[in-house]
């Protein structure tokens, strides 16, 4: 094999290993990327598409039912609308009513959203009211602590 | 008092960075003077961050940062990995490991001193950015404008010894880069030898390091603390850290060729100025608040955007400099179809490519929000069926690369490599269809064992196996290689092979876990220090005399309200049983175990290649 023939062939393999991933990640990013939603974002026509979404929102108050001790079922809304979830699994340790959390499944024929995994959001700046009230006062306050 | 002492060691650390960079004069001074200076900022840096450290040990609330993110009857170890644990101590310790590394910098000696000083004055450069921003924008000696006698505490999921390293260590990795970065742009500056070359290939196999051993921490730390039975989730922070990381890599193989042939050096100055652009980039997106982890400490956009800044100078000037100033000098390639020289070149294609596709999938949600206002989530799947293919021609590449020759198309011994390769295929076929068939596990643990395979057939047979340090310099590459096999097959194994069960149970119940009898004991709760911990008991394999105890269950902690999951996992060579205590109703526990094959060879593997990384430091 000449030189140039063989500079010529590693060329070649280098644009086909570029034009597979380009392919590759081109196919990817339509089929594995999972769109994201607000429960009043939601409507006839996502329910009825049985595609893996993620909702997010907060889990409604007093709507957190404990079917057994791997199986619950709950609300999650943005203050518009709600959506029954059910899932079977662990619950996140920061999972709380009234706490925020992301929802990753889909939908069941009756409009059930069955999660497959339930992510719960941090709230690490949790801090005592009479704390929170005096920093209000001082001016130390920042939007961020709940 | 500590804070104020704390705040301006900074202010004159920085000081002292201000007038090296800005004074005309620098170059004419003296080494040792200059050195001086550099060792003194450096060492106020460090005071700086000890004040900090100081604060926290003692528990002064009358510091804002202290108040916020601690409490005093946390135990020692987490008071002072609590300096870390928030965006301010975090910002402080990064500015720290970088006069560190300029400190150890200044005590080159194998290189010129107009080099080591320019190199010297691009880390002061980068000193002040960082410096300037911490005064400005995170500023950890606050005082408290209020008296309080306890603090806030600090977030739970952080009071874990594995999180107590993981920071210091991962960000000797990032800011290691920082050396590289200097070093490569004062090479395209005083443009005269290749030594330069060896000195950036000594610290960036040092950052590689710390960035493996980082990494490695960040995801064991997950694998027993988040519960979940996994150890990667391609979470947006953890594909930041895998994208220098991978970079390095491809810089630390391109730094290989200045030993055989002639250096490809533009190449080399784009990866160096890539990796430490992609650390800042990391830095960016956690702090900034774009991407939501536990990682990302209170958000804040003026800092989001203040540390942009930062990262378009610093990536600017860079490869502006890059553009301006060729290396020049640079000889032809000597490019064969199948020498070490191309085995090179693809490889470094093949981990730029995955590099881009790794940023493409972790920046897309950003863009398509931007673009159409509709929020996606790129999650696993994505970067499993692109990053995994794209990364196969590598790894069955690597396992021939370091015998290649660099002058000729031949492989040496390639008979015994193409018989080794068949029977090896033959006995995974054979033993695949035997326990489960599964394509993406055969093709894993096929090239995990064929790395290793030729490795070994590669040091057999090309050196003369001798216990000396030289010999085990000679064989660092097989060695790294054979790290990299073996962290291959953990994680095929522990991905793809892993079973899960699920139980409903009673205090008292036996169950069957693989064969083997688990006693569920009983719910113990007890009162720690600073936390409530609940345990289920579990004894493991009862029909032995030496039964093993697992315990798996949650922490809360009163301070932050918070819960936490401990899982329990029992260790073993060739698989970890990893119980979950789930929830409870009328007495009945959930509990799911995973039963993960082989985890044990990602760490293995992964101190394999930290190790062959430090040898290969001593090597010249």
């Amino acid at each position: 094999m000449s030189l140039r023939f063989q500079r010529l062939l590693l060329i070649l393999l280098t644009l086909i290993i570029i034009f597979s991933a380009v392919l590759l990640i081109l196919y990817n990013t339509r089929e594995n990327v999972s769109y994201f939603y607000t429960p009043s974002e939601i409507d006839e026509s996502d329910m009825l598409t049985k595609k893996i979404i993620r909702i997010g929102g907060f889990v409604e108050k007093n709507s957190f039912n404990k079917i057994s001790s791997s199986s619950f079922k709950f609300r999650i809304t943005d203050e518009k609308a709600s959506i029954l979830v059910a899932y079977d699994g662990i619950l996140p340790d920061l999972f709380r009513e009234g706490q925020g959390a992301v929802i990753e499944g889909s939908f069941s024929d009756n409009n059930i959203f069955n999660a497959t995994n339930v992510f719960a959001k941090h709230d690490e700046n949790y801090m005592p009211k009479s704390i929170k009230e005096s920093l209000k006062d001082t001016g130390y306050w920042n939007k961020n602590y709940k | 008092m500590s804070s104020l002492f704390g705040f301006l060691s900074l202010i004159f650390a920085t000081g002292i960075n201000f007038y090296l960079f800005f004074s005309r004069y620098i170059l004419r001074f003296q080494s040792q003077r200059f050195n001086f200076f550099i060792r003194l900022s450096s060492l106020l840096t460090l005071l700086s961050f000890f004040s900090l450290m100081y604060a926290y040990i003692i528990s002064d609330f009358s510091n804002y940062n202290v108040f916020q993110n601690s409490h005093s009857n946390k135990p020692l170890i987490y008071k002072i990995s609590g300096t870390w644990g928030n965006h301010e101590g975090s910002m402080l310790l990064w500015l720290s490991t970088l006069s560190i590394f300029s400190f150890f910098f200044s005590f080159t000696k194998n290189i010129e001193d107009d080099f080591k000083k320019l190199t010297l004055i691009i880390q002061s450069f980068l000193h002040i950015l960082f410096s300037l921003f911490i005064i400005f924008t995170s500023n950890p000696f606050l005082v408290n404008s209020i008296l309080v006698n306890e603090g806030l505490g600090l977030n739970p999921i952080l009071q874990d010894p594995g999180l107590a390293v993981h920071p210091p260590v991962l960000y000797a990795g990032y800011i290691g880069y920082s050396i590289v970065f200097s070093i490569a742009i004062a090479g395209l500056f005083q443009n005269k030898d290749d030594e330069w070359l060896y000195v950036a290939k000594k610290w960036s196999l040092i950052s590689w390091t710390f960035l493996t051993g980082g990494i490695a921490l960040g995801s064991y730390w997950a694998y027993y603390e988040l519960g979940w039975g996994g150890w990667w989730f391609w979470d947006p922070v953890e594909n930041i850290s895998l994208m220098p990381w991978i970079a390095g890599l491809a810089l630390v193989h391109s730094l290989m060729m200045v030993r055989g042939e002639q250096a490809i050096k533009k190449w080399i100055v784009f990866l160096s100025i890539l990796c430490f652009s992609l650390s800042v980039f990391g830095t960016f997106l956690v702090r900034s608040g774009i991407l939501t982890s536990v990682h990302s400490f209170a958000a804040d956009a003026s800092r989001g955007i203040f540390i942009l800044l930062i990262f378009f100078i610093v990536t600017g000037f860079g490869f502006l400099v890059f553009l301006l100033k060729e290396p020049k000098k640079s000889n032809s390639l000597n490019l064969l179809f199948i020498n070490k020289v191309s085995a090179l070149v693809i490889n470094n294609i093949l981990m730029i490519i995955a590099t881009l596709t790794i940023l493409l999938g972790t920046i897309y949600p950003i863009i398509i929000e931007v673009l159409y206002n509709k929020r996606i989530s790129v999650g696993g799947p994505y970067f499993n069926s692109t990053v995994i293919p794209i990364m196969i021609p590598g790894f069955l590449l690597m396992s021939i690369a370091p015998i290649l020759s660099w002058q000729t198309n031949k492989i040496i011994n390639s008979k015994k490599y193409a018989l080794g390769f068949i029977i090896l295929s033959i006995l995974v076929l054979i033993q695949s269809f035997f326990l489960e068939f599964n394509t993406w596990g055969l093709v894993g643990l096929l090239l995990g064992f064929w790395i290793i395979l030729a490795s070994i057939i590669a040091i057999c047979s090309s050196y003369k196996v001798k216990f000396t340090i030289k010999f085990f310099q000679i064989i660092n590459p097989h060695i790294a290689h054979i790290g990299v096999g073996i962290a291959i097959i953990g994680i095929t194994c522990s991905s793809i092979f892993q079973t899960e069960l699920d139980f409903n149970l009673n205090e008292g119940d036996k169950f069957n876990v693989n064969g083997k009898m688990v006693l569920f004991e009983e719910i113990a709760t007890t009162n720690q220090i600073n936390f409530q911990s609940l345990r289920g008991k579990f004894l493991f394999d009862i029909e032995k005399d030496e039964s093993r105890k697992i315990e798996a269950g949650k922490n809360y902690y009163p301070v932050s309200k918070m819960i936490t999951s401990e899982a329990g996992i029992l260790h073993q060579w060739n698989k970890d049983i990893y119980f979950i205590l789930g929830d409870q109703k009328n007495n009945e526990w959930f509990v799911k175990v995973l039963i993960n094959p082989f985890v044990s060879f990602i760490w293995l593997g992964v101190i394999i290649m930290m190790y062959s990384g430090l040898i290969a430091v001593t090597r010249r």
